[in-house]
């Protein structure tokens, strides 16, 4: 059912060209219509043109996978609100979180949207993980993307680890100090991580302003891209059993 | 239509033994496009490398006085801590002394505390902990000294670990006497670094009266 000038109302045409550049196609009649519209629109391209039935049992893994990438896009909504409110600096960090949560309407939600989902995703990142790895689902042909899971685990736990310092409380401090401590302990380029890492010999605005960059651009950006590859290679690779 | 000269049978034999002017142009470009991209590359990691940290200087006055260390003589307050600098100064019998209060684990600010012993199961009263009391005289009467509330370690308050993670000792620092009767302090020259398992008590010391240092240290 292609866009199609309707005759005598200029307005009903406007409309019906309009819908008809959007969804190019009606609703599938046949198999052969369905997987053309799976195929050509971009935000079904992901979805495989057929599932078998046993594949998206939910109940059997809890999609955990895409549970996390769930929390993921709504960890960067609500940390793209919270960014609103928030400055990277010692002198105001703090003061912004308590804003947010008692000044801000709705801020408090925000916020604790944003922690809740950020240990949450932490959770079903290692559970999908755990899940992957008790299947067997690790086996070729799908150990690059197995591979690909790691680096995305990794980057989790940075994106966790780095967050945790954005509130510029005690805790927030001292957790970095003993975190970048310890990555001083590695051999040779031990010292010269905790340097890069901090911008300076010790938990100062040089580290918030390096953390808060990494947390809101630079990680996401790279957990983003490997996230695509992740599920073209679902794509490609089909599903094991359940989701 | 323009023809590659190198094209042809005679061309391609020619080619192969000098180097033709897209050979040398590619070689080039190549050589280049390497060369900035290590380049590029190199200055882009030394920029992520603070030239500058703009930090507190290593040296510093503290905000005190010798006057108020000795709280006009009576020996009851003999250790102030500038906890912002991270730097504490304690005075005994024998003369001042300063720790850099950065735990040896994992580099949280530990906090002065009267009595360091409670709670870990060391005898108060053993010669292996009165040693370090010595010097104190008989003006504290409990054991202080320094908990980290990061993990738990514990100093004695010259700076000798004794219980939790930490692997040794913390750090003194140099410390001299101001003519208005501040102290100076200097994190950046370590006057005595022990190694894990030292527990001798550390010779050195800044004479209050004489604003002279001993110079007797450890490890450096």
């Amino acid at each position: 059912m292609s866009a199609r000038p309707t005759e005598g109302n200029p307005l009903r045409a406007f409309a019906s060209q309009v819908w008809g550049s959007i969804f190019r196609h009606g609703l599938p009649t046949t198999d052969k219509v369905a997987a053309r519209t799976a195929l050509t629109n971009f935000f079904l391209h992901i979805h495989p043109v057929r599932v078998k039935k046993s594949a998206i049992r939910v109940s059997y893994t809890l999609c955990l996978g895409g549970l996390s990438f769930f929390l993921f896009i709504l960890l960067t909504i609500s940390g793209l609100f919270l960014m609103f409110y928030y400055i990277p600096s010692v002198d105001q960090a703090y003061q912004n979180i308590k804003d947010l949560q008692f000044v801000a309407t709705f801020g408090l939600v925000i916020r604790n949207l944003h922690r809740w989902a950020a240990h949450g995703m932490v959770i079903t990142v290692w559970l999908h993980m755990a899940r992957v790895f008790y299947q067997g689902a690790y086996k070729p042909p799908r150990e690059f993307n197995w591979a690909i899971g790691t680096f995305l685990l990794l980057i989790t736990l940075l994106l966790s680890f780095s967050g945790y310092l954005l509130p510029w409380d005690q805790l927030a401090v001292w957790a970095i100090t003993v975190g970048t401590n310890m990555a001083k302990y590695a051999p040779i380029a031990g010292p010269y991580t905790r340097y890069l890492l901090l911008g300076g010999r010790n938990v100062g605005q040089g580290a918030l302003i390096r953390f808060y960059v990494l947390h809101v651009v630079a990680l996401p950006l790279i957990g983003f891209i490997l996230m695509v590859i992740h599920f073209w290679r679902v794509r490609k690779d089909g599903f094991t059993g359940g989701l | 239509m323009a023809l590659n000269p190198y094209d042809s049978p005679r061309g391609r034999l020619r080619s192969r033994v000098e180097t033709t002017r897209r050979q040398f142009l590619l070689l080039i470009g190549a050589v280049g496009a390497l060369g900035a991209t290590l380049f590029g590359g190199i200055e882009l990691l030394k920029f992520m490398f603070p030239a500058a940290t703009l930090e507190s200087p290593p040296e510093f006055k503290t905000t005190f006085t010798l006057d108020d260390l000795t709280g006009n003589n009576s020996l009851k307050v003999n250790v102030l801590s500038d906890t912002a600098n991270r730097v504490t100064v304690v005075l005994d019998s024998t003369g001042v002394y300063a720790v850099y209060l950065v735990c040896t684990h994992l580099g949280c600010t530990p906090n002065y505390v009267s009595d360091v012993t409670s709670g870990t199961g060391v005898d108060d009263k053993s010669p292996l902990v009165d040693q370090h009391y010595k010097a104190e005289g008989s003006a504290i009467s409990t054991r202080n000294g320094w908990a980290c509330p990061c993990h738990g370690s514990r100093y004695y308050i010259d700076s000798t670990n004794f219980y939790g993670p930490a692997p040794r000792p913390m750090d003194w620092v140099d410390i001299q006497l101001a003519p208005d009767k501040h102290f100076v302090v200097n994190r950046g020259v370590i006057t005595v670094y022990r190694q894990a398992g030292d527990n001798a008590i550390p010779k050195w010391r800044l004479d209050p009266k004489s604003g002279k240092t001993n110079g007797q240290t450890v490890g450096v």
